[in-house]
């Protein structure tokens, strides 16, 4: 009951949060300058950038508590949220791509923070490719928390590597080149924000269709089906 | 003292096991040579050949490493040695570096009878000069190369696909050693058409990269192997 109501809350606040953010990007953030309408692109492409390193940051805390814990419940959100990872991660490479086109004037470019962010999504993938090729659920769960420790490694890589790295990607999070006006900022961390709570939303609906799943499965064998 | 003992019978174990069929590192040897001969045909010989000829080197390398690196579990898997492995008195973690070390050797030696051939079919002046560092790229890459594949290879082996999991799993995790193996290489190579003190600076930068990604995976290995293996 207490799941239902929080489950609630979070699917209206991110539907309501998302529809604000939408607003604001088109009618109260200003114009740029330079880059004209191309640029309200950057409103979504910053969020979806930054929650997926969130959801690897869950995947693999939950890893490291599964297999201390062995409890099952850690597994299914650290698997969740790899999977929402990924898909927030697709539209990642996605928005970056229509972004870079018009300022770039070409689709990709091989350089540090794509190309960091490109292997971080394949890892993912590998990740939930993994979870599919193991039948036995104990054994399932064991392999797919070693590898989401191990996958982690990307994530630092990647929000580093324009620190660490010349890139041509523009570094947004250093509080000395503020390169936004405020009215700008204020749009930006209010689609964080409500992508931050889309996020939790999902992942508290996969939970419950996994648990859902199991309990069908469990039924079934039980009828002898 | 005990735990050194335990870990060089392991590899001891695997290198006599190896000798016995040798089939691991023929086919590891064929295959390098192979891809080289390969990159010949798609490339073409000249000047972009020699261009790319450290990133190919590191190819060649890395699919013989995979290939490697599939293996080393097969046999224990398929013949039930690892419930022996497991029942032996010793610690789990001591399984792993065991295993680290066999695929290292097994690696470093196809490795080192490569070279020269590269040498021969792709860069006509010899670097030997600077061979010595090399060695140090050679070492610091396959000890990186071993501790993850190693892991990834114990994982992948307990999935359905087997040995088509590992490159899918191994291949993205290994990208920062390759990139710093085929910098590193690539400066070896071009060392006298560059400032010696430049050089230096720019290859301590890449050395320590790969140092620093052995220590992180070694330690991850060192702490999850157990959770991989166990039944």
């Amino acid at each position: 009951m207490k799941n239902k109501i929080v489950r609630g809350f979070l699917g209206m606040a991110s539907f309501i949060g998302i529809f604000i953010s939408l607003y604001m990007a088109f009618f109260y953030a200003p114009l740029d300058k330079n880059l004209g309408v191309v640029q309200k692109i950057f409103y979504i492409h910053f969020p979806v950038a930054i929650v997926p390193y969130f959801a690897f940051l869950v995947v693999f805390i939950c890893s490291i508590i599964y297999l201390k814990t062995r409890d099952r419940k850690w597994d299914k959100i650290a698997y969740a949220s790899a999977e929402i990872g990924l898909v927030i991660d697709t539209a990642l490479l996605v928005t970056g791509t229509i972004f870079v086109k018009p300022t770039w004037g070409v689709w990709w470019v091989w350089e540090p923070r794509l190309t960091t962010s490109l292997i971080m999504w394949l890892l993912y993938a590998g990740y939930l490719m993994l979870y599919y090729s193991v039948d036995d659920i104990e054994r399932k769960s064991r392999l797919t928390a070693v590898f989401g420790i191990v996958a982690f490694i990307s994530v630092p890589i990647s929000f580093m590597s324009i620190r660490w790295w010349r890139s041509a990607h523009p570094l947004m999070l250093a509080p000395k080149n503020i390169a936004l006006d405020t009215p700008m900022w204020i749009t930006t961390l209010v689609f964080l924000a409500s992508m931050t709570l889309f996020y939790l939303y999902l992942l508290g609906q996969r939970i419950r269709m996994i648990n859902l799943q199991e309990e069908i499965q469990d039924l079934k064998d039980e009828i002898g089906g | 003292m005990s735990y050194l003992r335990h870990i060089l019978t392991l590899v001891q174990k695997d290198i006599i096991a190896e000798l016995r069929t040798k089939e691991m590192l023929n086919s590891m040897l064929i295959f390098a040579l192979l891809t080289m001969v390969m990159f010949n045909f798609a490339f073409g010989s000249g000047s972009a050949m020699r261009a790319v000829s450290s990133g190919l080197l590191w190819v060649a390398f890395l699919f013989a490493a995979i290939l490697g690196l599939n293996r080393i579990f097969v046999h224990e898997k398929d013949e039930n040695c690892f419930d022996g492995l497991m029942l032996c008195p010793i610690d789990r973690s001591a399984i792993y570096f065991g295993k680290v070390i066999s695929s290292f050797i097994f690696l470093f030696l196809v490795e080192i009878i490569a070279l020269p051939i590269f040498t021969i079919f792709f860069i006509q002046e010899s670097f030997l000069s600077h061979l010595w560092l090399l060695i140090i790229i050679l070492i610091l890459s396959d000890v990186g190369v071993s501790a993850v594949g190693t892991l990834l290879s114990a994982i992948s082996i307990n999935t359905k696909a087997r040995d088509l999991m590992l490159p899918v799993l191994f291949l993205p995790v290994i990208v920062p050693i390759l990139v710093a193996a085929v910098k590193s290489t690539e400066l070896v190579l071009m060392f006298s058409s560059i400032d010696a003190q430049q050089f230096w600076i720019d290859i301590i930068v890449w050395l320590r990269m790969l140092a620093i990604y052995d220590i992180i995976f070694a330690l991850v290995g060192f702490l999850t192997f157990e959770y991989v293996i166990e039944e």
